[in-house]
């Protein structure tokens, strides 16, 4: 009786450490994004005062009417930068994860010459950091005239993401047996069947989540943005940001209420593609 | 048949071949040979002059080079464990979580959603040592009444950098290792329980051997994009105080755009390559091993 007690006290006691770690956590997690939101509708008198005003007094969205009013209102375009961002992320998320999933496949599911070496060479093309990378893509780009263009965003960024995206989609595609696809071929399926019937949906967490991470990386890519493009032609908002800071003081609220832009979308379409991610991948299929 | 076989990954791995040589390899070949130029931004002419392995030697008999290389090995050393551990320890906690699982998850990848320029303009902000949260925290705490110059001194600097860092990239490890553990067949564990294992041998046996080649893919990615580091810096602090936090990325940056020193910056670029293809290299023999242990088929 005395052990059953304490052993429910024990249990008791970690689920609330378990609670208070968790919460913890995610407060150190969102901290900062929501200083960020906070600052964003405090007047900057208020974000400079000392000593510090903690309890915000007067909230208003005059940092988003600025930004949104154009150029010359203390405004920056906006709206031409999220359309650039929206366009080249999107494009090179779709193109990264299907030249990504042909990849991965073929990884996963044949034996070939050089196989290991091929992989491990795919991925050192994505070791070169970002600022080593653009001047000779500015060379190359300036000579092809595709400077300042959706395009060459675009093709840079696929190139950035293929290596990644076949890594990612070739790891969930080997989580899936083998056995699935061939029992579907006996059954009657050919192979493209076999793949788009049983091993893409249980491969479909996996993709999803190269998916984010392609689109998240096109969207906050500022090294090759910052040289690749020039004007509202094709500036995304991490080159946008920097408006901000074209004189000495840095216009804290201003940036801040451009960080929220920024991430408002990310925020939106990660909850959105994030329940593939729910579930096993391949418990209950071998089971049964 | 025979002869079909080996055909068919070639032709699924065409289309990237054909992008990244055409985007990667070729501006890489262009950036080595222009390695071996006194190649300067505003003399053009200059590129087409062979100076051998003149930058090179310059470079290795440079001590500010030695030192940003020190630095950046020793951040990518401290950054990449921890972010290791916090991410292990974040996944198992929103993994027992009961209720609300969705959210956690969505709330856990939020700093991935931060761009590294903005986490750089974020944390500056934060750490700022006059208005910077931090200090306004402290200073209202009582802890202390200076104003901590975050941002001046060196040491302080890096702490700052670190931090920004790993809460920038804990998320990718959460993220990578919670899908190993939902990924994982739930009988082993059961079966551990029933043979009397603690819940310590459960995890140190059962659990960590699956979730290590989860943990080694994301150890991986983190090594292809530890250059992210270099906007986070670039803001923060842009390599100062005199230098002090001058990683290898901001100083080729540097050498690159403020100096107009291309040729230089290009010897360097292949030396942070080369550290960048070490880590890889590192981490994918590691991720190849622990795929063995579990039996995965290569």
């Amino acid at each position: 009786m005395d052990e059953n007690a304490s052993a429910r006290l024990m249990r008791r006691a970690l689920t609330v450490a378990h609670r208070v770690g968790l919460f913890l956590a995610m407060l150190l997690i969102c901290m900062p994004g929501i200083w960020i939101v906070l600052s964003s509708l405090r007047p900057t008198v208020e974000i400079m005062a000392k000593p510090p005003v903690w309890i915000p007094q007067q909230l208003s969205f005059d940092a988003y009417v600025a930004m949104f009013s154009g150029i010359g209102k203390g405004g920056i375009p906006v709206l031409d930068y999220f359309r650039n961002s929206l366009i080249i992320s999107v494009t090179s998320t779709v193109i990264a994860v299907a030249i990504g999933m042909a990849g991965g496949y073929a990884f996963a599911r044949y034996r070939f010459r050089g196989k290991s070496g091929m992989f491990l060479g795919l991925m050192l093309t994505r070791t070169v950091p970002g600022i080593a990378m653009s001047l000779p893509l500015f060379f190359v780009y300036a000579r092809l005239g595709i400077i300042d263009t959706h395009f060459g965003m675009i093709l840079a960024y696929v190139a950035l993401n293929i290596p990644f995206t076949i890594w990612l989609i070739d790891g969930f595609f080997r989580q899936v047996p083998k056995d699935l696809a061939e029992a579907a071929q006996i059954d009657g399926c050919t192979r493209w069947q076999a793949f788009w019937q049983v091993e893409f949906p249980l491969a479909r967490p996996g993709i999803a989540s190269a998916g984010i991470f392609a689109f998240l990386t096109c969207w906050n890519e500022f090294a090759l943005a910052s040289q690749l493009t020039r004007s509202v032609n094709s500036k995304t908002l991490p080159v946008g940001l920097l408006d901000y800071t074209a004189e000495f003081t840095i216009d804290w609220r201003g940036m801040c209420a451009l960080a929220v832009v920024m991430i408002i979308p990310a925020l939106t379409l990660t909850y959105i593609v994030q329940k593939h991610l729910v579930g096993g991948l391949t418990s209950g299929a071998v089971k049964g | 048949m025979k002869g079909f076989k080996p055909s068919a990954p070639i032709l699924l791995l065409l289309p990237a071949f054909v992008v990244l040589a055409a985007v990667v390899l070729v501006p890489l070949l262009l950036s080595l040979y222009s390695s071996f130029t006194p190649f300067r931004l505003t003399r053009p002419e200059t590129f087409f002059v062979l100076i051998g392995f003149r930058n090179y030697v310059s470079i290795l008999s440079n001590l500010d080079f030695w030192y940003a290389f020190g630095r950046t090995v020793l951040l990518l050393t401290v950054a990449l464990n921890l972010e290791m551990l916090l991410g292990l320890g974040l996944a198992m906690l929103v993994e027992k979580a009961t209720r609300g699982q969705r959210i956690l998850r969505t709330l856990m990848m939020f700093p991935m959603m931060f761009s590294p320029i903005l986490v750089g303009f974020q944390f500056k902000f934060m750490f700022n040592d006059n208005i910077g949260l931090v200090n306004n925290a402290l200073q209202s705490l009582g802890i202390t009444q200076d104003a901590i110059p975050w941002l001046i001194e060196s040491h302080l600097a890096f702490i700052a950098i670190s931090i920004a860092e790993i809460w920038s990239s804990t998320s990718i490890f959460a993220i990578l290792i919670l899908a190993g553990l939902l990924a994982m067949p739930k009988e082993p564990i059961e079966a551990a329980r029933v043979d009397g294992c603690t819940p310590w041998q459960t995890f140190r046996y059962v659990t960590w051997p699956f979730v290590m080649p989860f943990a080694y893919i994301a150890m991986t990615i983190r090594s292809l994009d530890v250059a992210r580091a270099y906007d986070i810096v670039k803001i923060m602090t842009d390599g100062g105080p005199a230098g002090r936090t001058e990683l290898l990325w901001t100083l080729i940056g540097r050498t690159a755009y403020s100096d107009a020193r291309m040729g230089l910056a290009n010897a360097m670029a292949y030396f942070s390559i080369l550290l960048s293809i070490a880590f890889t290299v590192y981490f994918y023999n590691k991720l190849a091993a622990a795929r063995a242990q579990i039996g995965a088929e290569w």
